[in-house]
């Protein structure tokens, strides 16, 4: 039987993220598992008048970089281009990205050296993409890798991908605007919790709200805070934080003048320090975010999901963007994930704007 | 054996991989040994395969207007590639049958100009197979039997097979007539100045994997006669015809009849003009194959057997037939048939004499 919410699913795609136009060539990249998915953009986009160049890979989400050929090419071949992904990149009109992993762990077996040279390959190919000059979208799909890493049956995790991308996104965004409207004329966001009491500066840094854009599902709102601000303490006892395939417990961080002065972790503390000291800019903050996702209420281990929890903030240690006004530069960029559900409160210039994850305004 | 034998890679190249998802460890297979020969794989799978753009759930909604105008994407990846690597690995050989036969063609038609040098086989392509359980069904065969049976047909001594089919194909070329003679048949095809071409798995332009063929095309207005193609169905687009039976004066079909899908074949032969006349003779001489799995590209291999295509014939062996149509049927001579070269019977009951 025919699943009508994937057909809802790849309308979403095509009119609300990107906005799909006749005549538009959309490149659909991406693993094969997810199939039904991938037939409803295909009709979607003949419906539409669009071509649907299907491109789609086992190991990579990109066609030309498959893991069975960058697992044996030289690191000098993996470094350049092939000409014709480069050209479907730089001609495209949109790009559909399904994340549909059958194992979340398979790029473990494959050198970071070369991982690396193979995305910086196509970076100057995909610079339309990075500067949203050419919308595109990524977006997940219900695998079994997913739902085990979620700690869900594939059906149960299904049941909650679709209740987290299938929302009003019209409303959501009302609805979230209106929150950040009050960031943003606020100077100090102090966030209170269990082992913690941290105050940021975000005088006019503005808030950009995420209701289905270029990821779905969207549900946040963040900003890039002054990077100089931080202060006071904050722990993260509630989830993990994950990084480069660790999972990190209890990580507590003191911030002076806007950088770590001290960082102490259950598990993995050791790593978490090498992490901060990449560069000078991992010490420092690049976001403060607000899950807002009425759909996601736990946590899975997936930070895409994670950081829209409705009730929790996350911060990222290291790069900020710049097109938020965001100075801060690293090659880090790790968000972490705070619970304020249970005793937690967000004040803004000394107002309390939300309680127990609950909002008051 | 591909990759060398079929499309002779260079470092350097790029390889353009099509094919539907089904044959995944033939792809990384595929992945690894382009990176080892310093080449690139750029893999394009798509839910039905062979051309990324062109997948049933588009062609059933997009617009008429829409059909027949290539992506520029996938127009510029076939027309650029340095080589062409076709994946078959359907995992229900009548998926095909739920599409507009007219809708198909004309989106098919959109590529014509990107495929022009693939065409003319200045671009390297190879189309092959992967055991998937659809094949290995619509063949009667269980899974791995089928299996063995398509490495059975492809992993041969080329080589060897080469030479044997030139002897053959030596007696051909330069011959003024070919007759073929079977049950309900007897059929006379002008091949003077036709050259025979031989595919051994691999010419360094086009190639189908299996090879164990050789072909021609024929005069285009000599057939003279007529042909049953009573032993085994021809299958086309997830279709099944059975029992075709063609006329021929002057080369072109005159009358034609079959005992299943008649209407799905008349469609077909009034697709153009050249659609009533030949574009190939084919030999099917691959001893790895002794019966028919109702595929065409393993049918008209099989060993004692003969193809006519009706539609579309090759210009790089003198072929002047133009269609949208190449459809090749398969007449089986092991029982009572015989070829006859210029008069002198070579081949009878599927046995060569020469």
């Amino acid at each position: 039987m025919k699943d009508e919410r994937y057909t809802q699913y790849a309308d979403l795609l095509l009119d609300t993220c990107v906005a799909v136009q006749p005549g538009w060539e959309v490149l659909i990249v991406g693993p094969p598992h997810s199939r039904p998915l991938l037939e409803e953009i295909g009709a979607g986009l003949g419906r539409r008048g669009a071509y649907a160049v299907y491109q789609l890979a086992y190991g990579n989400i990109i066609g030309a970089a498959d893991r069975s050929w960058v697992r044996e090419a030289s690191l000098e071949l993996v470094g350049k281009p092939s000409r014709l992904q480069a050209y479907l990149f730089e001609n495209c009109d949109a790009i559909v990205a399904v994340d549909a992993p059958e194992n979340t762990r398979d790029g473990s077996s494959i050198d970071s050296e070369k991982v690396n040279a193979g995305r910086a390959a196509y970076l100057p190919a995909m610079q339309r993409l990075i500067s949203h000059e050419v919308p595109w979208v990524g977006c997940q799909y219900p695998t079994p890798a997913l739902a085990q890493d979620a700690g869900m049956a594939t059906d149960e995790f299904a049941d909650f991908l679709f209740g987290a991308v299938l929302l009003d996104w019209k409303a959501e965004k009302e609805r979230m605007q209106r929150y950040a409207d009050r960031f943003d004329a606020s100077e100090e966001v102090r966030i209170v919790g269990d082992g913690t009491d941290l105050r940021i500066g975000i005088a006019g840094r503005n808030m950009e709200v995420d209701a289905g854009g270029a990821n779905m599902p969207g549900g946040e709102f963040f900003c890039c805070p002054l990077e100089d601000s931080a202060e006071g303490e904050i722990l993260f006892g509630e989830f993990p934080a994950v990084y480069a395939g660790r999972e990190l417990t209890g990580v507590r961080l003191k911030f002076q003048g806007g950088r770590v002065a001290k960082a102490t972790a259950i598990v993995h503390e050791e790593f978490l320090n090498q992490t901060l000291d990449s560069d000078e800019g991992a010490r420092r903050l690049g976001e403060l975010g607000i899950g807002c996702n009425p759909g996601i209420t736990r946590y899975m281990k997936n930070t895409l999901f994670d950081e829209k929890i409705d009730g929790t903030i996350h911060l990222a240690l290291g790069f900020g963007f710049p097109n938020l006004g965001g100075k801060n530069e690293s090659s880090v960029h790790w968000d972490i994930v705070k619970d304020l559900r249970n005793g937690g409160r967000i004040e803004l210039d000394g107002e309390v704007v939300q309680e127990n994850g609950v909002w008051t305004i | 054996m591909l990759l060398d034998a079929c499309l002779h890679v260079q470092a350097g190249w790029e390889v353009l991989v099509l094919g539907p998802p089904a044959a995944r460890p033939l792809y990384e297979a595929i992945g690894a040994a382009l990176a080892r020969r310093e080449a690139y794989a750029v893999f394009q799978l798509s839910p039905e395969g062979s051309i990324g753009a062109i997948n049933r759930s588009w062609i059933r909604n997009a617009p008429d207007e829409l059909l027949p105008k290539p992506s520029s994407l996938q127009a510029h990846l076939l027309a650029e590639t340095d080589a062409l690597l076709f994946v078959a690995a359907p995992e229900n050989t009548r998926d095909p049958a739920s599409v507009d036969a007219d809708r198909y063609t004309q989106a098919r038609q959109a590529y014509r100009e990107a495929m022009k040098r693939a065409d003319a086989d200045e671009t390297p392509w190879v189309v092959c197979h992967f055991p998937t359980p659809a094949m290995a069904q619509e063949a009667g065969m269980a899974t791995d039997e089928f299996e063995e049976f398509l490495y059975g047909a492809c992993l041969l001594d080329w080589d060897a097979e080469r030479e044997r089919m030139q002897r053959y194909a030596d007696r051909f070329d330069g011959a003024e007539e070919v007759r073929i003679v079977g049950a309900g048949t007897d059929l006379r095809l002008g091949v003077a100045g036709r050259p025979f071409e031989v595919d051994a798995g691999g010419t360094g332009g086009g190639s189908n994997m299996p090879g164990g063929e050789f072909f021609c095309c024929p005069l285009e207005d000599s057939a003279e006669g007529e042909i049953v193609f009573g032993e085994f169905p021809a299958v086309r687009r997830g279709r099944e015809v059975t029992g075709i039976r063609l006329r021929f004066d002057t080369g072109r079909v005159v009358e034609a009849s079959a005992s299943t899908n008649e209407d799905f074949f008349f469609q077909l032969l009034d697709t153009d003009d050249g659609a009533r006349r030949l574009g190939e003779l084919g030999i099917g001489c691959n001893p790895g194959i002794t019966r028919s799995i109702g595929s065409p590209y393993f049918d008209e291999k099989i060993d004692g057997t003969v193809h006519l295509a009706v539609g579309h014939g090759f210009p790089s062996v003198g072929g002047t037939n133009e269609s949208m149509v190449h459809w090749d049927i398969v007449k089986d001579l092991r029982d009572g048939g015989r070829i006859e070269v210029d008069g002198e019977v070579v081949q009878e009951d599927g046995q060569w004499l020469i």
